[in-house]
């Protein structure tokens, strides 16, 4: 039986995860709307990369999906859940990239900037991709969650299921290697003149 | 690792927060139609003891395989063709005819038991 999507409206995801388990179409539509521009947006920011974020999105969506049947209301986050899986799914394939030049990174589309400045946002975004390709899996998450995605020490730790130390240690720790990963590349990036 | 290095980071990590794409409407119905699909099929296939052991062995293709061999096997306890009874006669040396029907079989004409 299908809740009206009002009331639908006013509940929280999970709820609306457990409408969906029980065959409310509105549901599913309701949760793509909430979760899916923020799923998107970490994949974006992670891999700068529009296809493959758009890959990462719709394969941590069927995998809400697919849990939906056996989510326990009241027991997670799906928000949470969710960092976790696109995370996961991102690291994947920045693992793959290791080696590869920055010039097989695809360009993100933006029609709205001019040709120069373009480039340069596509330069600097895919440098901090591929740094962040360089850095181990839990050193990359622990610093995209806390510098990209702008979550708390508390929520990250949540997320990765480790402890508040250890994602200071993981943050510290990787933001040092990506600046020295970083650091010989101000000149072409164009910092030298800023 | 030079002040100027985590200002140049610092201000990466802003212009990658600043990232915040709108889906497109195709991203969209693709999810959408993964939600139709995905409650479709359960994500545990529930079964019989034997649909899981036909499973195992390969399906109905591996089970009509394997029951095709044995009424070959059958087959060729009651007649054999020539060439095996050749090749056993050859392999082991002795051939003991049985005659299991009678010589009016037009069907069946013996079975050969080497020994």
């Amino acid at each position: 039986m299908n809740a009206p999507l009002g009331s639908l409206h006013e509940a929280p995801d999970d709820a609306v995860l457990v409408a969906y388990a029980q065959g409310d179409d509105d549901a599913a539509r309701l949760l793509a709307q909430r979760l899916v521009p923020r799923v998107l947006a970490q994949a974006t920011r992670l891999l700068a990369d529009q296809a493959e974020a758009e890959d990462v999105a719709q394969e941590a969506m069927m995998r809400l999906w697919k849990i939906a049947p056996d989510w326990r209301q009241g027991e997670a986050q799906v928000s949470t859940w969710l960092y976790r899986v696109v995370a996961n799914l991102c690291t994947d394939r920045l693992r793959k990239r290791r080696g590869v030049s920055l010039d097989q990174i695809a360009e993100p589309a933006d029609t709205q900037m001019s040709a120069a400045a373009r480039l340069q946002e596509t330069a600097r975004l895919s440098a901090l991709a591929n740094a962040l390709a360089q850095l181990p899996d839990r050193q990359a998450q622990a610093v995209s969650l806390r510098h990209l995605e702008g979550l708390s020490n508390p929520q990250i730790a949540e997320i990765m299921d480790i402890s508040l130390r250890s994602v200071e240690s993981l943050t510290a720790r990787g933001k040092k290697a990506l600046t020295e990963l970083l650091a010989g590349r101000r000149a072409e990036l164009g910092y030298e003149d800023e | 690792m030079s002040k100027s290095d985590e200002d140049m980071l610092d201000d990466l990590f802003s212009l990658g927060k600043a990232q915040s794409p709108v889906p497109s409407e195709a991203l969209l119905a693709r999810i959408q139609n993964d939600a139709r699909t995905a409650r479709i099929k359960p994500a545990t296939p529930r079964g019989s003891v034997w649909t899981g052991f036909f499973d195992m062995i390969g399906g109905w293709t591996a089970v009509g395989g394997l029951a095709m061999a044995g009424v070959t096997g059958v087959w060729f306890g009651i007649a054999p063709p020539a060439s095996v009874t050749t090749l056993a006669a050859d392999l082991i040396g002795t051939t003991v005819t049985v005659d299991l029907l009678d010589d009016s079989s037009t069907y069946f004409s013996e079975v050969s038991i080497d020994g």
